[in-house]
């Protein structure tokens, strides 16, 4: 049992206050750890990573490596990169970095550290912000409060398949895919096999959580020509198991559900003022009033929804 | 007297106290802001009536011996869970497994219902004016699930004694059901349970589905009815 929830505003604001409420009011979903997908305002070059390393006592070296590999690349630091820390023995990164000639490529290279540091979320918009502790302890720790953007993802988990670690926590980026993320609430039964064909292909997953794969899956099957929702769509009938979960690209959230129809999603939709997840009582913290729910309860369910007039679809 | 029962953010255990020893005065009861918290009015005592404004979580009225239940808009998953006696009105749509395991009773659903409505249900009705969702009646042992708007995919999947009469569309059949014509003893004896909630029409072309028995016994002919996907 896990929470998850989504947030799209109809013009750039608190998505991270709104989000912060969604998971608050699912923490007895799973307080194991929470984690958050923030879509900022999108710069127009250079991306946002955010991490963690092992060791903080050696983040300056595990830093000056990460530029090393990035200045192989033809990129840099764009900023000094911010280290968070508190009484665990890891830290937590944000580094703004300039272009690589090839992200794909930079982030295999970048993944040679992973022994020390991990790269968690990429994009010129995505920021994944995730830890062990409850959706205020997380937020707190983090300030993701005060994170401002259109759109993002929640994550209450309840660990089922893996440890509880700040990196087997949701959202999961699909790695590496820059600005494409996802939260799942359900068990993958078939993910080692399909791991295994998608590292087979060249793909990296760094944890063994189940859920890190639908994030590499549904991006691979667009890289190959599928639409999101053909993608989504197409899910349902090749992994295996119990799902609901909500992937989200720079355009918007998307959903799908699998065919035995156990894991809820609540919406409320007001004219693309969306609040989605799994409790009604959670969309019920963004709106008090007497909007309508709906409940997305059937199998086999896909939906879309977009961030202003964008679209999924193509 | 009515008593009103702020709901918020209290504790759960806390809310359902006040609201068990208003019900042992004999107040009628009054629920607010209920903010769709779970486990809201559980195991109330039979003579018991309350309300609950707006929207409701999972659990609503579970273990109900009794008591008369109405939540004005939607529930969430199981409302009336393991209830032996009483009476619950959902005034909007009802989550997943209304009524999983009731005993008895009747709850009556305005809107539409969930999947697996009814879900291993022991007695008593389930009366939903608009559809019930996939896998209604699944396991179902014994009483009646009424649906009024049709029902979803997989319809009265692997049932036991207990009937599932649908008017209107039916997505889909589960495994192991018979469709019988009713005789017009068994409607009258639907319409008596419809009756007091008003919504007898003698228009309506009932499918009533019950068990096929072959899943009763496993017989390994029968194995591929038992793999489901």
């Amino acid at each position: 049992m896990c929470g998850i929830a989504g947030r799209i505003l109809n013009a750039p604001g608190q998505v991270g206050r709104d989000l912060v409420d969604l998971m608050d009011a699912q923490e007895h979903r799973g307080a194991d750890s929470t984690g958050f997908a923030i879509y900022g305002p999108p710069r127009e070059a250079g991306y946002v990573l955010r991490g963690m390393g092992y060791d903080k006592s050696k983040v300056d070296a595990d830093l000056v490596d990460l530029k090393a590999i990035m200045t192989d690349h033809g990129a840099d630091f764009a900023a000094d990169p911010q280290v968070l820390t508190d009484a665990a023995p890891y830290y937590c990164f944000r580094v703004e970095m300039t272009d690589p000639r090839d992200l794909a490529a930079w982030v295999a290279d970048a993944d040679t550290l992973t022994d020390r540091i991990e790269v968690q979320s990429c994009g010129r918009s995505l920021e994944i912000i995730k830890d062990v502790g409850g959706a205020a302890q997380v937020a707190d720790k983090h300030g993701v409060r005060d994170m401002e953007g259109t759109h993002g993802l929640g994550h209450a988990r309840l660990a089922t398949e893996s440890d509880v670690r700040p990196n087997a926590s949701h959202p999961f980026w699909a790695r590496p895919f820059s600005d494409v993320a996802i939260v799942h609430n359900g068990q993958i039964t078939d993910y080692f096999t399909k791991r295994d064909q998608l590292t087979r292909q060249g793909y990296r997953f760094l944890t063994e959580n189940d859920s890190e794969l639908i994030a590499v899956w549904v991006s691979d099957q667009m890289k190959a020509g599928l639409t999101m929702p053909q993608a989504l769509t197409k899910s349902i009938g090749s992994i295996d198991g119990v799902f609901t979960y909500m992937i989200a690209t720079t355009d918007g959230i998307g959903f799908a559900k699998d065919r035995y129809a156990m894991k809820p999603l609540v919406v409320i939709d007001q004219a693309g003022d969306l609040a989605m997840a799994t409790e009604e009582q959670a969309v019920r913290r963004i709106f008090q009033g007497e909007e309508d729910v709906i409940n997305y309860d059937g199998p086999s369910m896909t939906a879309l929804w977009g961030v202003g007039n964008r679209s999924l679809a193509a | 007297m009515t008593h009103i029962v702020d709901v918020g953010e209290r504790h759960i255990r806390e809310i359902n106290e006040e609201i068990q020893e208003a019900a042992a005065r004999g107040d009628e009861i009054r629920v607010v802001n209920t903010l769709s918290r779970h486990n809201l009015g559980v195991g109330l005592p039979d003579g018991c009536k309350i309300s609950f404004e707006g929207s409701v979580g999972y659990y609503c009225g579970g273990l109900n011996t009794g008591a008369r239940i109405e939540v004005e808009r939607n529930a969430g998953w199981a409302v009336g869970e393991g209830m032996s006696k009483g009476h619950i009105t959902v005034g909007g749509y009802a989550g997943m497994s209304v009524g999983a395991a009731m005993i008895n009773g009747t709850i009556h659903v305005k809107g539409d219902a969930g999947p697996r409505c009814g879900v291993a249900m022991k007695g008593g009705n389930i009366v939903v004016e608009g559809k019930i969702g996939y896998q209604s009646g699944f396991m179902a042992h014994q009483g009646k699930i009424i649906a009024l708007g049709g029902a979803g995919e997989s319809c009265a999947d692997a049932l036991w004694s207990a009937e599932v009469w649908v008017a209107g569309d039916v997505d889909s059949l589960g495994v192991d059901v018979n469709v019988v014509e009713p005789t017009a003893e068994e409607v009258a004896e639907v319409d008596a349970i419809l009756d007091p909630l008003g919504l007898v029409d003698s228009s309506r072309n009932w499918r009533k589905m019950v068990a096929g028995e072959r899943l009763w016994y496993f017989e390994s002919r029968d194995a591929s009815a038992w793999l489901m996907i």
